[in-house]
């Protein structure tokens, strides 16, 4: 309603408001719904990141925002892509901070999951920046939290394996922990999950018409 | 004694909600006219502006304001103040900045 050059798409799914915000307009957004009086949303409960990597822009990140006074909880949704940078919201909310580390460098293997089962996110705390590697601009303090010290890769992107790439370590001749890649002493198995029913069919394509052929106009002799 | 920790009591309430109101007031004229911002912000401080000015008791001017403590909605006065001073630098009522990508906002894929 009031920020009116931010919003996209409001959607309430479930009887959850949601707002889809250009990633512009972070800061704005958050700081009018901290500060406003009819929409005191004080409380940032979480800051996690979805991977669709079928997207142009592949991340799409969420702020859960929650309001003492009224009761009420409002989600705030932004995207982006792998390189552009977003706004901290660590200005508007401090408790932002280890959240948007998390995901710049942690990130979430069961999005899709989530979404069908209807459960809630994964891993609630320091992410985004360890995980997915979104880039925070305006960060107090971006270091890695939740992964490894020396780990390459963010591991809850959809390409990332389930196993890792580097993952197997043991104590050698060295005397100390080597990284090597990863031996898997069965073959990674992928099975095939899907129904051969439909599954949405409330959300349907709607088909296309048929094109319509003319019989061809009789040729006058 | 307010029964929250960090809030101090504030003596004279009144005089401090007359001057925020009225500095939110100046800020909010430097938007246009037709800002839904400006619009639902001048009610609100409108009516709360004309519940401080007829109501001398404290406990009362609460239950009408009916915003919690006296001292919560100082605290929410100063915030609505800060905010109106950063809408005026955003402007949030301009059009849409870029539409999203098409399919971006689609659920299931």
């Amino acid at each position: 309603m009031m920020p009116k050059y931010i919003q996209q798409v409001q959607v309430t799914c479930y009887n959850e408001l949601e707002v889809m915000i250009h990633p512009d307009g972070v800061v704005p957004v958050l700081t009018f719904l901290r500060d406003h009086t009819n929409a005191q949303f004080r409380n940032m409960i979480d800051l996690t990141a979805v991977d669709v990597p079928s997207r142009q822009n592949r991340f799409e990140i969420v702020y859960n925002l929650l309001s003492l006074r009224y009761n009420s909880r409002i989600r705030v949704k932004t995207y982006t892509d792998e390189l552009t940078p977003v706004d901290s919201s660590v200005s508007v909310h401090k408790a932002a901070n280890w959240y948007e580390r998390e995901v710049s460098h942690r990130g979430f293997a069961n999005a899709g999951a989530r979404r069908r089962v209807g459960t809630d996110w994964v891993c609630v705390w320091k992410q985004v920046w360890d995980m997915y590697g979104v880039f925070f601009a305006n960060h107090p303090d971006l270091r890695r939290i939740l992964t490894d010290y020396g780990f390459e890769g963010h591991p809850f992107r959809k390409d990332f394996p389930l196993s890792g790439y580097v993952e197997v370590r043991y104590d050698d001749e060295l005397k100390r922990v080597v990284a090597e890649p990863v031996e898997l002493a069965q073959e990674f198995r992928k099975f095939d999950l899907n129904t051969p029913w439909e599954v949405f069919p409330a959300y349907r394509e709607p088909k296309e018409a048929p094109p319509k052929l003319e019989a061809p106009a009789p040729e006058k002799k | 004694t307010t029964g929250l920790v960090g809030l101090a009591v504030s003596q004279n309430p009144h005089e401090r909600l007359r001057i925020l109101y009225a500095k939110i007031l100046a800020s909010l004229q430097t938007m246009p006219q037709d800002a839904a911002y400006r619009k639902y912000t001048e009610q609100l401080v409108n009516e709360r502006f004309d519940h401080v000015k007829t109501e001398p008791d404290v406990v009362k001017l609460e239950q009408k304001i009916n915003g919690g403590q006296i001292e919560e909605v100082i605290f929410q006065a100063e915030c609505e103040l800060s905010l109106s001073r950063k809408m005026a630098d955003w402007k949030p009522w301009e059009p849409l900045v870029e539409e999203a990508p098409p399919n971006q906002w689609k659920w299931p894929i």
